[in-house]
């Protein structure tokens, strides 16, 4: 009879401490980002009252007459397209080639695309400048698409390489034996299959050029000033209410797209891209 | 087939070249900025740095290490990013295998709950998430106000501290770690869980010697990429962090910037670099063993 109790016992207790560590996990990562929301809405806030005493849309109003902050959006969304596209261009054909072939040194240099992570940004941006001032590229929209697309190379290179390399053989050879040529084996068998894995890649990239402020503000101002880079400057100089609206404001696409793609990222397309082969 | 190889070299050679350029070579240049060759690429700023040190000899000189390892603050900063670095990957570590570990042993849609919660930083903007981390801390924050109401007034402030920092290095790194390990833990087959619960096996135990040891690669592979995602980070420390010392990522801008001593900046990344080079050998190592042993088990 204690027996039984001991272990319901033991079964609260674990129960217990699975919803108490559920309970702070949520408010680790999602307190710090509901904070922010309630605070973009807020009018005025008394300390240490945990909602605001009357609800306003001022900010919000302010944000988007501000010309400034409304263009760096508009920037914002035209550089992320563009620099996710181009670095399709110049990865997804290498991606293909590392999965499918073997050539001298293949995996040195796919290890070698890690290397952009390596040294230090900044660092590396103090010394960029230098090259850049040499091509003319400051202040440039190319500079900046440069700039942002070294952070995307190694996604995008190394989760399609992985998603092609898994693609299996007889597959690709059943087609070809009952008569597809190599083109139509490539549109109707293999893309199909690694797609997902290219869509994650992209999302990724994109993300990854929405969100880069440092590089792009070395390279971009004065003549674009995206977002992320716009956020700085409100962070530093403006009331705590236009950060935060502005700061929902740039997180909205990365939500929209989080909902697209999570059946797939959380599907291991990312994790096989992190295994070199 | 000589010319296919050829082929497939030149189809995986864009970005290779691109990284080349825009990467490789600064840091070529910037390697022998430090070392006082100022000419070449290095001429412009060669031009307005304040306290360079030029080479004497043909290699160059070690002035500007010697000025950088002589002042106080860089240890601290470089024994503070240490820290923060081995505190930060421990907990992505052992934070994300505990999500994995609960996603993998239970079902329903309280796991799918955790898991899309887990994700979600991989999608806020580092510069909002260290913002919202920032205030959500901050004395007059959620945590300050709360630790207010229950009668705690002078409770600590996590802003403006290095254990603020870590909190935020912790919540960027996270979804990488769970993603891996999850993965990792999935393609464990049941089999292999059931059979050794039907010999009798606690679960503790199962997780002990079968789930820990069969994700050991992509623990690595975690363990990696936020040691080096946070030894270089600048955004994080910047906004969480106190203004000086701080780590060394912010002290490299702050040296660049406000200092203008160029050179100073590049030998702290140089240093960065190298414990980040430390960390990137033991994951390709890491790899290299993996794929052998497959390799031999095909």
């Amino acid at each position: 009879m204690t027996g039984q109790w001991a272990r319901r016992w033991a079964r609260w207790c674990l129960h217990a401490t699975a919803g108490l560590g559920l309970v702070v996990f949520t408010l680790f990562v999602l307190g710090p980002l509901i904070w922010l929301i309630l605070r973009g809405f807020a009018g005025s806030w008394t300390f240490p009252a945990l909602l605001p005493d009357h609800w306003s849309l001022r900010w919000w109003q302010q944000v988007f007459s501000d010309s400034s902050l409304a263009g760096s959006i508009q920037l914002s969304l035209t550089f992320a397209p563009v620099v996710t596209v181009v670095s399709a261009l110049i990865c997804l054909p290498a991606a293909y080639a590392f999965a499918r072939f073997e050539f001298p040194g293949r995996r040195t240099l796919l290890i070698s695309l890690f290397a952009t992570n390596a040294f230090p940004k900044t660092g590396l941006y103090v010394s960029i400048a230098a090259l850049y001032y040499t091509l003319h590229l400051m202040g440039t929209f190319l500079g900046v698409v440069i700039i942002q697309l070294l952070g995307t190379v190694v996604f995008m290179t190394w989760i399609p390489a992985a998603a092609f390399a898994a693609v299996p053989r007889s597959l690709e050879e059943a087609a070809r034996d009952v008569g597809a040529g190599a083109p139509r084996v490539f549109f109707r068998v293999t893309l199909p299959i690694v797609a997902p894995a290219i869509l994650v890649a992209m999302i990724l990239s994109f993300l990854s050029s929405f969100d880069e402020a440092q590089g792009t503000f070395m390279v971009g101002v004065p003549n674009y000033v995206t977002m992320p880079t716009e956020m700085y400057t409100l962070v530093l100089n403006y009331p705590e209410q236009a950060a935060a609206v502005f700061a929902i404001l740039l997180t909205i696409p990365s939500v929209l797209l989080l909902a697209l793609v999570r059946r797939h990222i959380m599907g291991g397309r990312l994790a096989e891209g992190f295994q070199l082969r | 087939m000589q010319s296919a190889k050829i082929r497939a070299a030149l189809l995986a050679s864009p970005p290779i070249i691109l990284i080349a350029l825009f990467v490789g070579l600064p840091v070529v240049s910037a390697v022998l900025y430090t070392f006082g060759h100022t000419g070449g690429m290095n001429s412009v700023v060669a031009q307005i740095a304040q306290h360079q040190y030029v080479a004497d000899h043909w290699w160059g000189t070690v002035g500007a290490y010697r000025n950088v390892f002589a002042t106080g603050s860089f240890w601290h900063s470089l024994l503070d990013t240490v820290l923060v670095t081995v505190c930060a990957t421990a907990l992505v570590l052992v934070l994300g295998g505990g999500v994995a570990l609960y996603l993998r042993l239970s079902g329903g849609w309280l796991s799918k709950v955790v898991s899309l919660l887990a994700v979600v930083p991989l999608f806020i903007p580092v510069v909002i998430a260290s913002y919202a981390i920032l205030v959500f801390y901050a004395p007059d924050g959620f945590v300050g106000s709360v630790c207010q109401l229950l009668g705690w007034p002078d409770a600590p402030v996590l802003s403006y501290t290095m254990v603020g920092v870590t909190i935020g290095q912790v919540w960027v790194n996270l979804p990488l770690g769970v993603l891996l390990l999850s993965s990792a833990f999935t393609s464990v087959p049941d089999v292999l869980i059931d059979a050794a619960r039907d010999a009798g096996a606690p679960m503790t135990r199962v997780i002990r010697s079968v789930l820990l040891p069969m994700s050991a690669l992509p623990a690595v592979i975690v363990a990696t990429f936020t040691a080096i995602s946070v030894l270089g980070s600048f955004t994080v420390p910047f906004l969480i962090g106190p203004s000086a010392p701080n780590m060394l990522g912010p002290e490299m801008a702050n040296t660049f910037g406000p200092f203008n001593q160029p050179q100073q900046a590049e030998v702290m990344a140089v240093v960065v670099f190298l414990l980040a080079v430390g960390a990137g050998v033991y994951y390709v190592r890491a790899n290299f063993r993996a794929s052998k042993r497959s390799g031999a088990s095909r």
